[in-house]
């Protein structure tokens, strides 16, 4: 891989020289072309309220009795309890073989390890001061734990939970790009054994070095023998494999400050025979939207346009296709993507969990976990982030603004409720 | 305090147990229940203010900093400064000199603390500002939206800071820091928002930011 640093620092020395040079405005339109991390929206194009902001994820656990459990809506048949509770931050789950639940955060820099003892969920902090470790793996014994810049290794994490001692450090061998921002790195083994590895675009809109950025990669376990394997992605932050065809569909969020109504974001699928294909950000958007800030001919030629569309700003973060045994058969094979939900709409969108049925290239959404959004006050309850399919058949989803997670069951094979509580 | 609850339990020992009738009972504990209460709030707040003792000796007795790279928190929003607390707490934001002031704090405390710096009144530093600088920050900012998150004002709200008459020589270092990717436990999206800037755009950004009322 090229170290990017060198032609960032170049850029941007150029980019600043025109900024002095020209005057702030008119450098934005006339900056220097290449790649460039200078976020690149328009401030007066968009129309929309101007004081949209991310929302806060609370460090703080929210009480087992105010955890918005009784607003979650599903099909029928199938209910949702809390299934762990009091981790706050909660995102990327990870089953190691002896049952462990490992989770990731972001801002709060925790991975909490949820073990089951006497019937009754445990978690406690496994690690902590780490830079939002969201990228979780499990393999032959050992967690992987990705967080900004860092790559670690645990062998044989699960005999070692209450120590888990110093980590195998694998940082340089992955020689992932030093910049920071969407970054959070999302990670998970393929079928074939490889690590694939998310890198985002460290920009809202802005043309990136597709060498470097807004890729998926894969690697070998040890950090070796690196490929990317799709290009021209603004962030994923989750994907799966179908059970069946083995191809790889991955979330990607659009872009912001474009509107209330998109670029919506998009599902995405790479075919079979086109690893290393490219998805068109920051020209082509969506079903081939060009992009109203960075310009250029044939923006959307040769670009893989999305399996489905996922809404507008509605973060579509974890993918899972369902393989159990619990859910009725239709269920089978249907994907999942937890939708985190907007910020920069002025009507919120998202807060779900919703599913899709992957048919050739394309997919179509329908609701499957609602209700932690009041479209009437505007107003969220809970933010689904990540899925996790247990042994049983029973889906996980983690709620980041409430740190915690809810089991999904189907029928009689729901079993007892053994929420603990504290 | 202590000497009240002390008197109303003596009292409630103090022969008066032996009257058969019931009906002042609920009284005395009643009494001693809030005796209680209010020992243990004094308790609370001799203890926080022994804490907020701890912060103003750099940050500034109302909480605005006069002293050269230390942040004012006087009238920053609660929630900012309870996360912030909170991280430096868990060793993701790591600030050496705040790391044995941190360490031990209750989530009550921090919320006690975030309150109590959320109430006071944000004034100027008193460092000069240049006003060309803060002109040109001014447009740096519309460029950078810094309004959306921090308010048209820069007065800050839930997990983003007040800027407006904050310290400029503080704002230059963090604006640095995060520029860098040298700051630790933020959102990354101030990293996005001020890459490829430099030192002087952070200057301009700084002036104008602390001008702000």
């Amino acid at each position: 891989m090229t170290k990017s640093i060198a032609t960032r620092s170049a850029l941007g020395a150029a980019s600043a020289t025109a900024i002095l040079a020209i005057g702030l405005t008119a450098a934005l339109a006339q900056a220097p072309p290449g790649f460039s991390p200078i976020d690149r929206s328009n401030p007066a194009a968009s129309g929309q309220d101007a004081n949209m902001r991310p929302h806060p994820t609370p460090p703080t656990p929210t009480p087992l009795e105010q955890i918005p459990v009784g607003k979650l809506k599903l099909p029928a048949g199938f209910k949702a309890e809390v299934w762990s509770h009091g981790h706050p931050g909660a995102r990327t789950m990870v089953r190691g073989d002896k049952g462990t639940i490992f989770m990731g955060t972001r801002v709060i820099g925790r991975v909490y390890a949820i073990t089951e003892k006497d019937g009754k969920r445990e978690a406690k902090v496994l690690l902590q001061g780490l830079t939002q470790p969201n990228g979780l793996a499990f393999k032959d014994g050992a967690l992987y734990v990705f967080a900004i810049n860092k790559v670690l290794r645990y062998d044989n994490i699960e005999s070692k939970l209450d120590n888990p001692g110093e980590p195998v450090e694998l940082t340089e061998k992955f020689n992932l790009p030093d910049t920071v921002h969407h970054n959070w790195k999302y990670v998970a083994f393929g079928p074939d054994g490889k690590l694939y590895v998310q890198v985002g675009s460290n920009c809202n809109i802005c043309e990136v070095n597709p060498g470097t950025h807004g890729q998926i990669r894969r690697y070998n376990a040890d950090g070796s023998g690196m490929e990317i394997v799709a290009r021209g992605i603004r962030n994923t932050v989750g994907f799966d494999w179908h059970p069946v065809t083995k191809e790889l569909w991955f979330t990607d969020n659009g872009r912001d400050w474009a509107g209330n109504d998109g670029p919506q974001d998009e599902l995405n699928r790479i075919p079979k025979g086109q690893e290393g294909a490219n998805f068109g950000f920051p020209y082509c958007h969506a079903n081939g939207i060009a992009d109203p800030d960075i310009k250029r001919p044939n923006p959307c030629a040769g670009v893989i346009l999305p399996a489905a569309l996922t809404g507008p700003h509605s973060a579509g973060l974890g993918v899972k296709f369902y393989t159990g045994s619990m859910f009725p058969k239709s269920y089978q094979n249907v994907g999942f993507i937890a939708r985190r939900g907007s910020w920069n709409r002025e009507k919120k969108f998202g807060y779900d969990v919703v599913m899709f049925k992957a048919q050739g290239g394309k997919a179509t959404l329908s609701p499957f976990m609602t209700g932690l959004l009041d479209e009437g006050r505007n107003e969220f309850y809970g933010r689904p982030v990540y899925l996790l399919q247990m042994p049983d058949g029973a889906m996980l989803v983690s709620d980041e603004q409430n740190g915690a997670i809810y089991r999904i069951s189907y029928g009689a094979s729901g079993g007892p409720q053994r929420v603990s509580r504290q | 305090m202590g000497r009240a609850a002390g008197r109303s339990e003596s009292r409630a020992s103090n022969g008066v147990m032996h009257v058969s009738t019931a009906w002042w009972r609920p009284l005395a504990l009643g009494l001693a229940a809030a005796a209680f209460c209010a020992d243990a709030a004094f308790a609370e707040t001799a203890a926080l203010a022994e804490r907020i003792r701890s912060c103003t000796a750099c940050h500034g007795e109302d909480g605005n900093s006069s002293t050269p790279n230390i942040p004012s928190l006087a009238g920053q929003p609660e929630f900012f400064v309870m996360n912030q607390l909170f991280l430096m707490r868990e060793g993701v934001r790591r600030i050496e000199v705040m790391m044995p002031l941190v360490k031990d704090l209750k989530d009550e405390e921090l919320t006690g603390l975030a309150k109590h710096f959320a109430r006071l009144e944000a004034k100027p530093s008193g460092e000069a500002i240049d006003p060309a600088l803060a002109q040109r920050g001014a447009d740096l900012a519309n460029l950078g939206r810094c309004g959306s998150c921090h308010l048209p004002n820069l007065s800050g709200q839930e997990q983003m800071p007040r800027l407006a008459k904050q310290r400029v020589d503080y704002m230059i270092r963090a604006l640095k820091e995060f520029r860098d990717d040298k700051r630790s436990g933020a959102d990354t999206q101030m990293t996005a928002v001020v890459i490829g800037l430099r030192d002087p755009d952070l200057a301009a950004l700084a002036h104008y930011a602390a001008s702000r009322e």
